[in-house]
């Protein structure tokens, strides 16, 4: 009888044990589904967040530069001349200082020239020189 | 003996209940499986929405990437008329002020008993308004966001670049001819609501997101645009015309830097504009040219060998009687040549040359030049214009159409003729588009300009060009329009106006030049419609808009001064 007793205990505390592991496992596979899906959500939010940021300042930035456009009209710019009596005025031609950007033909001329020494980048400077003030005597003359 | 009622009672109450369940599995069958389809459509159609997002509409840019016409987003008030019909006149009067709108027609929509209706349609509303109508918590009014189209510049080159209608579709201008790049594709996004009616962004079904729509980059400069604008506006208030044109161009490529009409409209204001205002006269309206069209005549004789810059031709002092009919100059000529008919710019002289020349070959070189064909610029609205074929023509014809009559074109036809001279001989279509780029700036599509053919040989347009430095001579009909510092070429013109059939005292006062004669890059045509004030020469009254304009534009494209070469440089 006792030996019957302990054997139905043991297996009880078994059964017990068992349920309990089940049960934890699937408490925990419960409340996983939920934090996982909670953090799904929690993200989703935060995407959207970030979305209708994104959205916002695109929505500012366009609305900056239709203001960026107006103020930089050329009537605005004259008006606010105006306004402030900057009497600013355009260059007279002989204030104005021309660069000349040399072409392709200048790059070739450059690569095949001989390296200069001391006294021939003087030389050539004096010979342009030179041909460039007698054109238009020459001119004049034909 | 007691358990019989009993027994009886649970039967009873097993069979009731075994009907109600077998009842309630019925229904569930019929829900879950035979009406599943149906319903499970209805229950997602409770849940989910499809929501649709309008991509933007892209740019219109200067040639330079300055805004001139982009898209904005803004919020726009709506609201549900069929419930704010009773109280319309309480809500108008608290909104009015917030959408800058009158209390009464805010009245008449909200009692409109329309589900839909945009209570601001055109005026952006701040985030401060917005948040004051929302504290408001008003029935039936709700936001929505919205593009709307905005025009930094305003009026400024508003008939090239058009408008849009309420719908943001192209209407006018570039709007309406480029109105497929520009409009973007719309897309959308598969959602579902909260009960506070928030998005659930983890249960977005399907997205697909919006197109922007490309970005137009015109030929059109804005600064050019103001400066020939600002001057049109000066001869406006001088000479008060009935209408005026500006058009500046380059001739070796046929870009068009700025194009301009007036009466002239502001995009931004709709509502205060005529249609006579939206109407591109560069490119709508024909006129009989007068004298700018010598220039037809005069280089298809010399192209033709017919004439050269020194025959000389007599001008009958001024009175020319042919086919019946008496042919006069503003001034009395006697002999002239070619070259001093341009520059005199002689009716009789150029109806001589038309004698010389003959009606066939006349009218070959005008259609050569395009008059009577449609420049097919990239602007909707366009007119070919009137040049009547041979079979059409009378015995006046001849004398007639050298000098700019019985012919009507538009002025942008005009000023491609003139360019086709400066351009050594080659005819070029006008551009106005010079490529569509997306959002990103990356170029779709670069267009390059367009031969459309060789009417003159390079010599007749030296010859021409030799003749028509003079018009702006001190003795040619232009001196007000040289440019210092610049060798201007160029050619009036002052057409007599026809009213019911009739020429009448009102002219068509005209300039058509271009700089540096020896290398042109600038062409600017000018024309104003009846000036006022007792000048309607083309040459004093067209004439200095053409110089102020080219003036200011040469300075600002940095152009390096072009002095007219000494007479003994030009003979070698």
């Amino acid at each position: 009888m006792m030996k019957r007793n302990r054997k139905r205990e043991s297996l009880r505390l078994g059964t017990v044990t068992k349920s309990l592991v089940v049960c934890v496992c699937v408490a925990i596979s419960g409340l996983g589904y939920v934090w996982q899906k909670n953090a799904i959500y929690r993200l989703g939010d935060e995407i959207k967040k970030r979305e209708t940021a994104l959205s916002s300042a695109q929505k500012r930035n366009m609305m900056f530069a239709a203001q960026l456009a107006h103020l930089e009209s050329p009537a605005e710019l004259e008006a606010k001349c105006q306004e402030y009596n900057l009497s600013l005025v355009a260059p007279k031609e002989t204030q104005v200082v021309r660069l000349y950007e040399p072409g392709p033909e200048w790059d070739i001329q450059m690569a095949n020239a001989p390296i200069p020494t001391q006294t021939q980048p003087r030389q050539q400077a004096q010979v342009k020189l030179q041909s460039r003030n007698s054109q238009p005597t020459t001119l004049a003359r034909q | 003996m007691t358990l019989a009622p009993q027994k009886g009672r649970a039967l009873i109450l097993v069979g009731a209940l075994a009907s109600v369940f077998t009842a309630l599995s019925f229904r569930l069958f019929d829900l879950h499986v035979l009406q599943h389809k149906e319903l499970s459509a209805l229950a997602q159609a409770n849940r989910e929405q499809v929501v649709h997002r309008q991509g933007r509409r892209g740019m219109i840019l200067d040639v330079n990437g300055n805004p001139l016409a982009s898209s904005l987003s803004v919020r726009i008030v709506t609201a549900d008329a069929t419930i704010t019909t009773p109280q319309a006149s309480a809500i108008a009067e608290q909104l009015a002020p917030l959408l800058k709108t009158d209390v009464d027609s805010l009245t008449q929509k909200l009692s409109s008993q329309s589900r839909y209706v945009r209570l601001n349609p055109r005026v952006k509303l701040d985030e401060d308004a917005v948040q004051k109508i929302r504290a408001m918590k008003l029935k039936g009014i709700s936001f929505e966001d919205q593009f709307v189209r905005s025009y930094p510049n305003g009026p400024l080159g508003s008939h090239v670049i058009g408008f849009v209608n309420a719908e943001e579709k192209g209407v006018q201008g570039i709007e309406s001819s480029m109105n497929d790049y520009l409009e973007g594709q719309a897309g959308y996004e598969v959602i579902e609501r909260d009960r506070k009616g928030r998005e659930i962004r983890a249960l977005r079904d399907e997205e697909l997101g919006p197109r922007d729509g490309y970005n137009v980059v015109l030929t059109v400069d804005q600064v050019v645009q103001h400066i020939a604008e600002q001057e049109l506006e000066k001869a406006m208030t001088e000479f008060k015309p009935q209408a005026a044109v500006i058009i500046v161009s380059r001739p070796k490529t046929g870009e068009i830097l700025a194009m301009s009409s007036r009466p002239t409209f502001d995009p931004t204001n709709m509502e205060a504009t005529s249609a006579d205002a939206r109407r591109n006269r560069c490119i709508s309206d024909v006129a009989e040219p007068g004298s700018t069209f010598k220039i037809v005549v005069c280089s298809g004789a010399l192209n033709e060998g017919i004439v050269t810059l020194n025959d000389q031709f007599d001008c009958e002092n001024g009175a020319f009687m042919y086919a019946g009919r008496l042919l006069h100059d503003a001034h009395p000529y006697g002999v002239l040549n070619v070259e001093e008919i341009l520059f005199h710019s002689s009716n009789i002289g150029a109806a001589k040359v038309g004698l010389r020349m003959g009606p066939a070959r006349l009218s070959d070189y005008i259609h050569r030049y395009g008059f009577g064909h449609k420049t097919e610029i990239t602007l909707p609205g366009e007119v070919s214009g009137i040049a009547h074929p041979l079979s059409r023509w009378n015995n006046l014809s001849i004398t007639r159409i050298p000098m700019g009559h019985e012919i009507a074109v538009t002025p942008l036809q005009m000023l491609m003729a003139m360019n086709t001279i400066a351009n050594k001989g080659v005819r070029m279509k006008p551009m106005i588009v010079k490529s569509i780029k997306d959002e990103n700036g990356i170029s779709i599509f670069d267009y390059q300009p367009q031969v459309v053919g060789q009417v003159i040989a390079p010599r007749t347009c030296t010859l021409m060009t030799t003749a028509l430095r003079k018009v702006v001579g001190p003795d040619g009909t232009a001196p007000k329009a040289g440019v210092e510092g610049f060798d201007v070429a160029g050619k009036t013109g002052t057409a007599q106006k026809v009213e019911n059939g009739q020429y009448v005292r009102k002219y068509y006062s005209s300039f058509i030049g271009f700089f540096p004669a020896s290398d042109p890059e600038i062409s600017i045509l000018v024309s104003l419609d009846d000036p006022e004030g007792g000048a309607f020469y083309g040459g004093s009254v067209a004439g200095p808009v053409f110089k102020a304009v080219a003036e200011k534009v040469a300075e600002y494209l940095g152009m390096e001064p072009h002095p007219p070469q000494p007479e003994v440089a030009k003979l070698s």
